[in-house]
């Protein structure tokens, strides 16, 4: 995103709605502008500011700085999913697709999450440090398609240098491998300059118990009182080799 | 595997922030689901949501009017409906199950609320998506509690720091009410989830804090 000089009278209305403080004023030419090192390309100042004078502009987004918008701008509708955002159907449609099945965890790392954002080279930190463990990356996830080599969480070198609000790294792993899982992101947290949001998902039997509460105490994480639940309305209803109609 | 799912916030104010997030699959049940989807927004809204939203083209003000949003709606769409009444989203359950419209529903909130929010509508919890907190370099976080809690009711990050600081600086000076600022910060999260009510809370207690 750009603001041009020649247009804005430095109201300093559209500083405050940048996410990741990337608008500043010039001092000495009063205008406000956008660092585009730090620019996300979220579009928020441009929805949200109502410029007076219609400074604010979306250059012409070339490869690799145009998945910026794709990670951050929540209207952008990606390829992969078909949907908008960064994000995929995940565990709002398993109901009907069956994407967790009884005895997996679906892992997503929300890298950036919250406030901060986060540059792809801290991505791949931890991308690499979950790939060295044998996980299958989500392929409808836009960021798996970014990955010059899934095997090993190694992306495209020219992507390194890109800052992205948030991207989100899904995988799915058997119960029993999770504990190797939280090892790992114990360990990467520590290596990288920003934040992740973690998020596991499971499928609850027909008592409705959490099946992962007691690897999560053993580990001492604390778990949020809040989450999100699939209740079951979506038809066809996914039924696993066993399950009862 | 986000949206809703990193809500912070104490147990008593989550009590009153109970969002449905309503979507069809890829090539299972997504030909035809706009109807539904409509459908569902209206069923809600009619039973006490005090926001509903679409995130595939944005929220009531992103599309200029309520009435647009839900005229837009396609068959892609992942639509949301935001409570902040345990009841009155009770009776919206029993309604949607009533209603059978076949897509899948997703309800965020404290997992026993929800368990008995689903309980008293003979719903079942199928699938869940637990938040495991923040990781990392949380020391660049901001300090102050309400502010998180105000940034992560936007899933994607688009209530800002600065904007918070910035409403909270407007209603110490009396220039916004809490109420209007928490619109204004409703306008910025563009899936329309934030919840004006939780959020007019916790502005008055920022703007309450010296400083």
């Amino acid at each position: 995103m750009l603001i041009n000089s020649e247009l804005c009278i430095g109201c300093e209305k559209c500083n405050p709605y940048c996410p990741v403080g990337a608008i500043y004023t010039d001092a000495s030419e009063k205008v406000s502008k956008i660092d585009l090192t730090e620019c996300v390309e979220c579009g928020s100042c441009l929805r949200q500011a109502n410029c007076p004078v219609d400074a604010i502009y979306q250059q012409e987004l070339v490869w690799p700085r145009t998945i910026r918008s794709i990670m951050s701008d929540p209207l952008t509708i990606t390829e992969e999913s078909g949907i908008a955002g960064r994000g995929t159907e995940e565990m709002k449609t398993n109901d009907v697709t069956g994407r967790f099945r009884n005895g997996y965890v679906g892992v997503g790392i929300e890298m950036g999450r919250p406030i901060l954002g986060a540059y792809m080279s801290d991505v791949e930190k931890v991308t690499k440090a979950v790939a060295a463990y044998g996980v299958v990356f989500e392929p409808c996830n836009p960021l798996t398609t970014l990955m010059s080599d899934q095997t090993s969480g190694k992306f495209q070198n020219e992507l390194l240098g890109e800052k992205v609000l948030s991207t989100i790294i899904e995988f799915t792993v058997p119960i029993n491998r999770i504990s190797g899982i939280i090892k790992i992101l114990k360990d990467v947290s520590k290596q990288i300059d920003t934040v992740f949001s973690l998020g596991f998902i499971s499928k609850l039997d027909s008592d409705e118990m959490f099946p992962l509460n007691h690897i999560l105490d053993e580990f001492g994480i604390n778990y949020a009182p809040n989450g999100k639940t699939n209740v079951g309305l979506g038809r066809p209803l996914f039924k696993e080799k066993g399950e009862l109609v | 595997m986000t949206h809703t799912l990193h809500r912070l916030g104490n147990s008593e104010s989550l009590r009153h922030d109970i969002v449905f997030t309503y979507m069809p699959s890829n090539n299972i049940n997504h030909v035809g689901s706009a109807p539904k989807l409509r459908k569902f927004l209206e069923i809600c809204r009619d039973l006490g949501a005090i926001k509903i939203g679409d995130t595939r083209k944005g929220n009531e003000y992103v599309q200029g009017s309520l009435e647009n949003m839900l005229n837009n709606i396609e068959d892609r769409a992942v639509v949301e409906a935001v409570f902040d009444n345990e009841i009155k989203a009770i009776n919206a359950l029993k309604a949607i199950k009533e209603a059978d419209l076949g897509l899948s529903l997703v309800v965020s909130g404290l997992f026993e609320q929800t368990r008995e929010c689903c309980r008293k509508a003979g719903l079942n919890m199928h699938t869940v998506n637990q938040s495991l907190g923040i990781w990392g370099r949380t020391d660049k976080l901001p300090e102050k509690r309400g502010i998180l809690e105000l940034n992560t009711m936007c899933g994607h990050g688009m209530v800002s720091v600065s904007f918070i600081e910035y409403a909270v600086k407007k209603i110490k000076t009396g220039k916004w009410t809490p109420e209007k600022a928490a619109e204004n910060l409703f306008k910025c999260c563009v899936c329309g989830i934030v919840n004006t009510t939780r959020a007019v809370e916790i502005l008055k207690e920022l703007s309450e804090e010296k400083g």
